[in-house]
């Protein structure tokens, strides 16, 4: 019985924090506290009750990272009375978030849908002169909807298939990638680096139900798929002057390589839930000090007219530089962990797909290096006024980096029960490479 | 004690890193001069370490279960034998004096703390990597070298130390794919990265993969030709060698130490899966060719530079490709032998480098020559000398070798193709010190011939004596020669072609000195002025790359335009 209390806890935290939010609704410092607390509440909640919950193929990472996505993207916000509907709904968010996660296979998908149609009526409402609206965003999540309703009522293939398009949506994978696109860079205030943590997230969580189900013909087109989708992700990103898009089409190239794996192995594991969490913390983050940029120079600034941070902004620049190495696959960080977990344990697979998603990942120390590079580097501009990090917008940096060390250096065992493949299984599989 | 002293080592250079950093302005002189005392005690401390690991066994240190190595994605532990223990002394004993220089050096620069903690974390990551338990702590400290790299550029304020950092970066974390695409494979095939594993499990299951319908390879084969391209860009070979001169405009300290330590971890990577690259034949081949060809324009390219940096750099191209060659040939000791040798000599070189040119800025005439001022004229008799010299020592060579040492020469190709290559590049020193330096003198002559012999038989004597420390097992090491052996036909072109260059060498010093015309065709007079400015413009390395970046980024913002058409 109070295991079933569990998942109504877990999703009730935040809701009530949202409440109480709306009370201090006048005082945005107040909001902004509130929406801290009740994620670290939420935090705390979710590990005193972990050990309690079936454990899903993906494991319970996904639990933990939600609430710290949500107390980071708060944090790097400056107290501003603009910012008070975004941190109520970035707790909502989170309520539906850990509803999806824990809520089972009624109450699950309903929050999903909820979520998707929150995102949809957010972007119809919010854009600007430098992000007008974008259907293609809106009709992707409208997909996603529809996909998350027909798995509901049909059955098997089509609830499967439908499933796997929501999943597509919200783990983005070309061509439904650009509801998450449009999400990153439309929706207000600190939604987006919470956004890119919690989509990508939940639709691993559906991915891992999903893709064990599907005929195998179906996942040699999703494997296709998902390669040209690193690529076109990839090479996305290396024509980007916008950091947001840039950061965008990052993610999309890491998170296809992890469809890829998916693909490959017919199933989601922890280490794919370490990768999908690593690859959005570290786009959140990115994002988090995209922000703090533009709460000095402007929303509308231009990173080729930001140069010469690293000399005046010494702490923006040391956590800034760390984001960018964790973003780019660089060790000891999670993204590199999660993605050496997989290439290690995956089956062997194609010599070129490997390469493509090799290529992809090398591709990433360009872009986001050059990103680097031009904000911190080169010459200082004396028209400019630095400041460096305040204590929040450093907190906040400075957990992304954190998490993101963690999520590098710890052993798996401790998301989930599952043991590792070990060397015989290895060897046995090694035995295919003979002739 | 040997466990705790190899733990010791490297938390000293992170602690120096830590003094140096952590503080206030205030003291930053002092702590700066303090935290050469760790950097001092991590010296002293590998000096204990290879002590006592002559007189042991190697030792492990592990953090992890090695029975389930992904359950930490990053394994930490630690593998000391003789090969780390020597590169773990090299390299603090080099990092000392770097950091003590460094300290003085760099004392009125603005940001002398963030280098000095850099220079001292550099120190700290190659003592980790050169220790490494497995093949993915080493690919760990590996990759963080290369943007280290990056920082050490240090003047990121200035434009092409920023490019030519960048380049850096990019160029080597191709090579660092490669790398990693290789630890990925031999995982696969034979699910271990820990390295006596996973030599004893590529011993006992040859393996064969296909990389394209109908291209089949041996798994060792694949393995280390994935992993060697890791090591040619570390090491810069060609045609990854390109960073290397880009990065030149970094503090003269940092390529002391770069030539001193970084860039021997491609020769240290080989070595240490030497039982895995004398698995196969096909990669030392290819180590020799690339090798050969990088000491070859390395050398040449070097001849022709302007710039002193840039002549060092190019130096250490080409003696980098000699160590690569040296490997490929299945001398893998002696390839440590010299990175050790060149190490020592290229960072005092560099450390003095710095000197030269405040000197040269300040005095206008420094370090110019006047050529009229040397001496003309022919000397027979250090003509002679010379001439004997060059052809008289590697005949003894060759009696001594098997008549004292008894080494089975003529049995390992490689041995006799690296004499003929000591033999042109001796000659070509000789050439040089007789044509600046024309002396009729009977004691010049003597000192010549027996500062030669003397410099060949200690020569020979420490190199065999580190080769019996290094690797204990004579079979062991006559098992990497006869897996590089090369075909007949290449060894007898090799062979004849050195002798015919040594021998023509002198011949053309002999007929210039006298005063007679040697008779070259139009062409090739004309082809040598050519190949001088293309090596003088470093082959157009630097444009080919540059006009491949920008069409890659003109293809790239084609197709982003196409795309935007019917998205977003």
């Amino acid at each position: 019985m109070t295991d079933m209390v569990i998942p109504w806890v877990l999703a009730g935290i935040p809701f009530a924090g949202a409440l109480v939010c709306l009370a201090f609704g006048s005082d945005p410092y107040r909001v902004k506290l509130c929406a801290i607390g009740s994620s670290v509440i939420s935090l705390a909640a979710t590990a005193v009750v972990a050990n309690r919950l079936p454990i899903p193929p993906d494991g319970l990472l996904p639990l933990y990272l939600l609430p710290i996505a949500a107390v980071v993207a708060t944090l790097g916000q400056p107290v501003h009375e603009h910012h008070r509907l975004a941190w109520t709904l970035t707790l909502i968010f989170l309520g539906l978030g850990m509803a999806v996660l824990t809520g089972g296979n009624t109450f699950g998908p309903l929050s999903l849908i909820m979520i998707m149609l929150m995102i949809m009526f957010l972007l119809y409402r919010h854009h600007t002169t430098l992000w007008p609206i974008s259907w293609w965003g809106i009709g992707s999540f409208g997909v996603g909807v529809v996909g998350a309703g027909l798995s509901l009522v049909a059955g098997p293939p089509v609830s499967s298939v439908a499933s796997l398009a929501t999943c597509a949506v919200l783990l983005p994978l070309m061509p439904l990638h650009d509801g998450y696109l449009t999400a990153l860079t439309r929706l207000p205030g600190s939604l987006p680096p919470f956004i890119v943590v919690l989509l990508p997230v939940l639709g691993l969580h559906g991915l891992a139900t999903a893709m064990p189900t599907m005929p195998s013909e179906f996942v040699a087109v999703v494997s296709l798929l998902a390669l040209a989708s690193s690529l076109y992700g990839a090479i996305k990103a290396l024509a980007q002057s916008r950091v947001r898009l840039l950061v965008g089409y990052g993610s999309v190239s890491f998170f296809s390589i992890l469809w890829w794996f998916v693909a490959g192995a017919h199933t989601a594991t922890p280490r794919a839930a370490v990768l999908a969490g690593a690859v959005g913390l570290a786009t959140g983050g990115l994002l988090v000090a995209w922000q703090v940029i533009r709460t000095r120079y402007g929303d509308d600034v231009d990173p080729q007219a930001v140069s010469g941070l690293a000399a005046v902004m010494p702490k923006y620049a040391v956590l800034f530089s760390l984001l960018g190495l964790a973003a780019m696959g660089i060790p000891p960080f999670g993204v590199f962990a999660g993605f050496m977990g997989l290439l290690l344990t995956a089956p062997p697979s194609s010599t070129i797909g490997l390469f493509i998603a090799l290529t992809a990942w090398l591709a990433a120390s360009w872009y986001i290096m050059q990103m680097v590079q031009q904000l911190l580097f080169g010459t200082r501009r004396p028209d400019l006024r630095y400041a460096d990090l305040r204590h929040p917008e450093f907190t906040s940096l400075l957990i992304v980096v954190l998490a993101l060390l963690a999520l590098g250096l710890a052993p798996i065992s401790l998301y989930s029960s599952n043991q590792d493949p070990k060397m015989t299984a290895t060897t046995e599989q090694s035995l295919a490479w003979n002739r | 004690m040997l466990v705790s002293l190899v733990l010791i080592v490297p938390l000293l250079l992170l602690s120096a890193a830590g003094i140096v950093m952590i503080g206030g302005e205030t003291s930053r002189f002092t702590r700066a001069k303090a935290a050469a005392y760790p950097v001092g005690l991590a010296f002293l401390g590998a000096i204990g370490v290879l002590t006592l690991v002559s007189s042991q066994s190697p030792i492990t240190i592990r953090f992890y279960d090695p029975a389930s190595v992904t359950s930490f994605i990053i394994p930490i532990g630690f593998y000391v034998d003789r090969l780390s223990a020597v590169m773990m002394t090299l390299i603090t004993g080099v990092s000392i004096i770097i950091y003590c220089y460094s300290t003085r050096y760099m004392y009125q620069d603005g940001h002398a703390r963030r280098y000095l903690a850099l220079i001292c974390l550099t120190d700290f990551v190659l003592i980790c990597m050169v220790s490494s338990g497995n093949l993915m702590m080493l690919f760990l400290f590996w990759q963080i070298l290369s943007y280290l790299l990056y920082l050490l550029a240090h003047n990121h304020v200035h434009p092409a130390t920023l490019t030519g950092a960048f380049k850096t970066f990019t160029l080597l974390r191709v090579a660092d794919t490669a790398f990693l695409a290789g630890i990925v494979l031999a995982y696969q095939l034979y699910g271990t990265l820990e390295f006596q594993e996973l030599f004893a499990r590529a011993a006992a299951t040859p393996v064969t993969i296909s990389i394209l319908p109908g291209m089949d390879v041996s798994a060792a084969t694949a393995v280390t030709l994935l992993l060697f391209v890791g090591a040619m860009g570390k090491s810069a070979q060609f045609p990854l060698h390109l960073w290397l001169p880009g990065s030149l405009f970094a503090p003269t300290p940092v390529h002391a130490l770069l030539h001193a330590g970084i860039i021997n971890a491609g020769g240290f990577l080989i070595n240490r899966l030497a039982p895995l690259f004398g698995m196969s034949s096909t990669t030392l081949h290819v180590a020799f060719v690339i090798g050969t060809l990088t000491a070859v324009l390395g050398a040449t390219m070097m001849l022709a530079q302007n710039d002193i940096k840039k002549t060092l750099g190019f130096s250490t191209i080409g003696q980098m490709g000699y160590m690569i060659m040296e490997c490929g040939l299945g001398a893998f000791s002696l390839a440590v032998f010299h990175l050790i040798a060149h190490g020592l000599f290229k960072a005092t070189v560099f450390l003095n480098c710095g000197n030269i040119i405040h000197k040269a800025r300040q005095e206008p005439h420094f370090p110019h020559v006047d050529h009229a001022a040397e001496e003309a004229g022919f000397s027979r008799l250090a003509w002679s000398t010379g001439f004997v010299t060059t052809l008289f020592i590697p005949l003894l060579i060759l009696l001594v070798t098997h008549g004292v040492l008894r080494i089975p020469l003529l049995e390992s190709q490689g041995t006799v193709i690296i004499l003929f290559f000591i033999w042109i590049t001796s000659s070509q020193a000789i050439l040089t010190l007789i044509r600046l330096r024309a002396v009729a003198s009977w004691k010049v002559s003597a000192i010549m011939l027996l500062t030669l012999l003397f410099i060949v038989f200690v020569y020979l004597f420490a190199v065999e004596s580190f080769t019996a420390f290094l690797y204990p097992n004579p079979e062991e090491v006559a098992s990497y020669f006869r897996a590089a052996d090369l075909p007949d036909w290449l060894f007898d072109l090799i062979v004849v072609m050195a002798a015919l260059m040594t021998v023509m060498g002198w011949i053309y010093l002999y007929m210039r000195a006298h005063g007679r015309t040697v008779w070259i065709p139009a062409w090739i007079e004309g082809l040598r002025i050519r190949l001088f400015m293309v090596f003088l413009n470093r082959i157009y390395a630097d444009e080919l790359y540059q006009l491949i970046s920008s069409m890659t980024a003109q293809l790239i913002h084609r197709l982003d335009k196409l795309e935007r058409g019917w998205s977003r």
